[in-house]
Order: structure tokens, then C-alpha cells, then sequence
């Protein structure tokens, strides 16, 4: 079978800078996979080509097997600040998508209402953003871009900006709603406990150039709850994927101190 | 369940919570706690400026007091002056005001979105901003007389730069984020301006605007004191020229409420057409 998504020999070079060489990957239909990194890896990079935001400077990226050159409804993003209209209501921005690909019809409509109580907005329909935590925000950015119906679910690190609680909350919210739809799931993420808790396989970056570094199996039982991440296997899998990133880390910290 | 007992934490029942606090925001009707110390000020001031004006100045060529004035007021209203003043000043305002308002959009869409018309209308725009335009009423009312048309001019060169600035920076600033988001369902230019900048300029439309109330008004009156059949500016160059402290003082008195009242009017609207920068 075809994979849901192939990128093969993905380079991107800005200005003298070479922020990916040579990504390869391929991801089956339904797979959740995460990639990790330290910053300046090129992860959030290599995610907004996917998504078409940004082009690649060599090499492709194959969606169902035609070669993805730009943004479209095949793809939904999830983005790391809400990046919600202030003056739309939480529904009016969750519908958002479908009104860029066209007319909304009543299927849209429903689909929309029904994605917000899925992810827990129920009655908040008519709320504007201002009025919703952080939390809350980055449910509607979820229901927003699972409102387009998407092949794939591209996440940048969604849940970086919120307090570690409600970062746990979300990330079995999302293993819930992921289960569900059984969507393919690119998922960018500096938290390797997140990586793996939410992952059937995590992507190591490494920097300068960013690149592939290796690919860790996530075998863990499904479905998972939040205790697994106190089992040895899941705390062994972390130490794994910290140690191959550990000195990439402290040379990048060093780096953006110096 | 985990939805419910996070969304709880920020929503709860009606009694506390970020959600309540937003939401019920009142516009109006705070406690009076609140104005006390304004309200104090402003009849403390106009009690000094009573006593001041009766026994310290006491002279009725230089100044007139507050009860003085309001007589006055009555007085102009009674006879209709102040009416016809009122209703000719008016009509310049809002005429000119509107047109300002109107060419002042349209120029500030063009410069955003097109970067030749910025170029070319950029010098002018910030000269004639910079300029105080104002001290051009005589050249005006010398080539269109000294009818309502010369003082809409004024009102228009006062008024439109503001409102053309801050159309245009209001489009020009328009959240990368936001642009980026819409851009990843695939939008197009024209969803993006609709959709985002247009709403997103909105605030800072409604702010030009209302700097253009006060420049409009000083325009209005200045070009009526340097020549005019009526209007406030007249009402005050005219008393002026009679020492009738307290009719000119009414006309200011009449200037200053609809200052203020216009600019009051233009902060409830913003509360209202966007909410959301109250915050």
C-alpha cells in the first residue's frame, strides 16, 4: 500500500543557511508520528513545508501521491499561538476553512458544531476568543483545522504556550479525539515526554544542518492514559530519545546565549 | 472527564471566572465611587473660576463667569442665534468631516494595497499632515468666498490625513499570524484582505476617525474667524469684537460639548464594532 504521506530528499536552504538535508519519510494512513529536536533543527521548518507555507529548495513531498506545492484542505494545520480572529466567535473561526474553500452548506455547518463538542466547546459556540483560556483556544484551533476534513493533521507545537496541567489534559484530549478519527498526525513538539506519549513513532532531528537524525518505535499499548508516562518502558523511551539530543541541546542553548 | 473538569477550572458557574468577567463588561452604569474625584475637579475648578471671575478679575471685558455664560446660553438659544450658529457650523462640519472621511479610506486602501500609490502619495500625505493646513482658511475663503464651501475645505485638509494614515497602517499591520493561518487553507489574496485585514484594520479606522473629530472642529472655527456670515467661530470673533466675554465664552462652551460628546459617541461605537481591543 501507498504511504499517506512520502517526502523523499527534502532540502531547504535559506539564504547560506541549510535548515533540512535530505528528509526522507514515509507515513502510513492513521499513524500519529512526532518529531523532536533541539531548536534550530529545522522541525517547524520541515512541518510548514508539508503544509505548503514554505517551499523546499530540493526534493518533494508526495500526499496521496501527488506532490504537494502549496496550501490547500487536504492538509489542516494546528498553530502554536491559536492564531484566532478576535472579532469571530469560536464557531465563526472553527468554520473558518470551509468558508476559504467555498460556500458553507448545512453538512458544514453541522460538521463544525459537531467537532466543537467533540473537543469540548460545547456552549461556547457563540463565545469570542477573549473570553476562553489559553486551553480553550487551542481547541478551537484543533476543531478548526479538523473542520476542513483534512487528509493529514500538521500540529506545531500546539501545546507549548500552555501551563504544564493543562498541556497533560490536552495531549490525552487529543489521543481521545486522534483515536476517534484515526487521522494521520504530523506532530512538532520540544517535549520528548510528549513525543512519546502521544506517538507510534518519534522523528529525531539534529542540527546544522537539520537533518534525520533517527527514528524511535513507540510500542506502548493503545489506547494510553497519562499514568503510562510512570511506567519504566515509557521513562526508558525518553531517556533514549534525550540522550541522542543531549549535546545538540546544550550546543544549541549555548549558542542562542552566546 | 478531562474536557469538562479544564473547561470548568475557566468557566464555572455564573458566580466567577475569566469567561463572566468578559462577557458582562459593563460599558456603562460603574459604580458613581468611580467619577467621584473627576466630578469633584470639575466643579471645584468651576467654583474657582466663579470666584475668580467675580471678585479677582472683576471685570467683565476679560472674563466672564461660569453662571455669566450660562445665561448667555440661555439667552443666544431663546433668540434662535445660537441655533442658526449651531446649524451652519453643523453643516460645515459634517460635510467636510464625511468627504474627509470617505477620500481618506479610499486613499488609505490604495497605499496598502499598492506599493506605487504608497510611494507617490507617501511625501504628500505626511507633508500636508505635518503642515498646520490651517493657516491656509484665508487662501481659501479668497477663492471660494466666505460661504459654508471655504470652511468644508478646511475641515477636509484637516481631517483626511489622519484618517488616510491610519487606514493605511492599519492594513499594513495586520498580523503575519493571522494572514498565515488563512494562507494555510489556501486563500486567496482577496479572501485574505476580507477576511483579516479589512476586520483588522477596523480599530485603527474608527481611531483616525476620532482624531479627526477635534481637528475637524478647530478647522471649522478657525476658518470662520478669519471670515464668515454665521457660525460659532463668527458668534466668538464677533463677541470677541463687541468684549461679550460671556457670548464668546458660549460658543466654546458649545464647541467643547460637542467635542466631547462626539468623542464619547466614537468610544461607545468602538465598544461596540470592536470589542475585542478593550481588552
Amino acid at each position: 500500500m501507498a504511504s499517506k504521506l512520502a517526502v523523499s530528499h527534502l532540502s531547504k536552504q535559506f539564504g547560506g543557511l541549510e535548515a533540512l538535508r535530505g528528509i526522507n519519510l514515509n507515513v502510513e494512513r492513521g499513524e500519529f508520528i512526532s518529531v523532536v529536536g533541539p531548536s534550530g533543527c529545522g522541525k517547524t521548518t520541515f512541518l510548514r513545508i508539508v503544509a505548503g507555507l514554505e517551499q523546499a529548495t530540493s526534493g518533494e513531498v508526495l500526499l496521496d501521491g501527488r506532490a504537494v506545492r502549496g496550501p490547500g484542505t487536504d492538509r489542516g494545520f494546528v498553530f502554536q499561538n491559536d492564531s484566532l480572529l478576535p472579532w469571530r466567535t469560536v464557531y465563526a473561526n472553527a468554520i473558518i476553512g470551509r468558508e476559504v474553500a467555498g460556500a458553507v452548506n448545512a453538512a458544514d455547518r453541522k460538521r463544525t458544531m459537531e467537532l466543537l463538542k467533540l473537543v469540548g466547546l460545547e456552549g461556547f459556540e457563540q463565545y469570542h476568543p477573549r473570553q476562553l483560556s489559553g486551553g480553550m483556544r487551542q481547541r478551537v484551533n484543533l476543531a478548526r483545522a479538523l473542520a476542513i476534513d483534512p487528509e493529514i493533521l500538521l500540529m506545531d507545537e500546539p501545546f507549548a504556550a500552555l501551563d504544564a496541567q493543562t498541556r497533560e489534559i490536552m495531549q490525552s484530549e487529543l489521543l481521545r479525539i486522534w483515536e476517534r478519527g484515526q487521522k494521520t498526525v504530523l506532530f512538532v513538539t520540544h517535549q520528548i515526554d510528549e513525543a512519546v506519549f502521544l506517538s507510534d513513532r518519534v522523528l529525531v532531528f539534529a542540527r546544522r544542518p537539520g537533518r534525520l537524525r533517527e527514528e524511535v518505535k513507540i510500542a506502548l499499548p493503545r489506547p494510553r492514559a497519562l499514568d503510562i508516562k510512570r511506567t519504566p518502558e515509557f521513562v526508558a523511551l525518553v531517556d533514549r530519545i534525550w540522550r541522542m539530543i543531549e549535546d545538540d541541546v546544550r550546543a544549541a542553548a549555548l549558542y542562542e546565549n552566546a | 472527564m478531562s474536557a469538562t473538569s479544564e473547561g470548568a477550572k475557566v468557566i464555572s458557574p455564573p458566580q466567577s471566572g475569566a469567561v463572566e468577567d468578559a462577557a458582562s463588561r459593563p460599558l456603562a452604569g460603574a459604580p458613581p465611587r468611580r467619577y467621584l474625584a473627576g466630578i469633584l475637579s470639575v466643579i471645584g475648578g468651576l467654583l474657582i473660576w466663579e470666584i475668580a471671575s467675580r471678585f479677582i478679575v472683576a471685570n467683565p471685558l476679560f472674563l466672564a463667569a461660569p453662571s455669566e455664560i450660562v445665561a448667555a446660553l440661555y439667552h443666544l438659544a431663546r433668540t434662535g442665534e445660537l441655533w442658526h450658529h449651531i446649524a451652519v457650523s453643523g453643516v460645515e462640519f459634517v460635510i467636510g468631516y464625511v468627504i474627509a472621511c470617505i477620500l481618506g479610506i479610499a486613499l488609505g486602501l490604495a497605499m496598502a494595497s499598492s506599493a506605487t500609490v504608497k510611494r507617490a502619495a507617501q511625501p504628500w500625505v505626511s507633508g500636508l499632515y505635518a503642515t498646520p493646513t490651517i493657516a491656509l482658511a484665508p487662501l481659501f475663503i479668497l477663492w471660494m468666498g466666505i460661504g459654508i464651501w471655504s470652511k468644508v475645505i478646511v475641515v477636509v485638509m484637516l481631517v483626511l490625513f489622519p484618517v488616510t494614515i491610519n487606514t493605511e497602517a492599519g492594513l499594513r499591520t495586520t498580523s503575519e499570524r493571522l494572514i498565515e493561518m488563512l494562507r494555510s487553507f489556501g486563500a486567496t489574496k482577496r479572501q485574505i484582505f476580507f477576511k483579516v485585514s479589512l476586520p483588522s484594520a477596523v480599530p485603527f479606522i474608527l481611531a483616525g476617525l476620532k482624531l479627526g473629530i477635534g481637528r475637524g472642529l478647530i478647522g471649522v472655527v478657525v476658518a470662520e474667524l478669519f471670515g464668515s456670515r454665521a457660525g460659532l467661530g463668527q458668534l466668538i470673533s464677533q463677541s470677541a469684537d463687541a468684549f461679550n466675554m460671556p457670548d464668546l465664552f458660549a460658543g466654546v462652551v458649545v464647541l467643547a460639548v460637542a467635542g466631547i460628546v462626539m468623542t464619547a459617541g466614537f468610544g461607545w461605537l468602538e465598544g461596540k464594532l470592536v470589542p475585542w481591543t478593550r481588552d
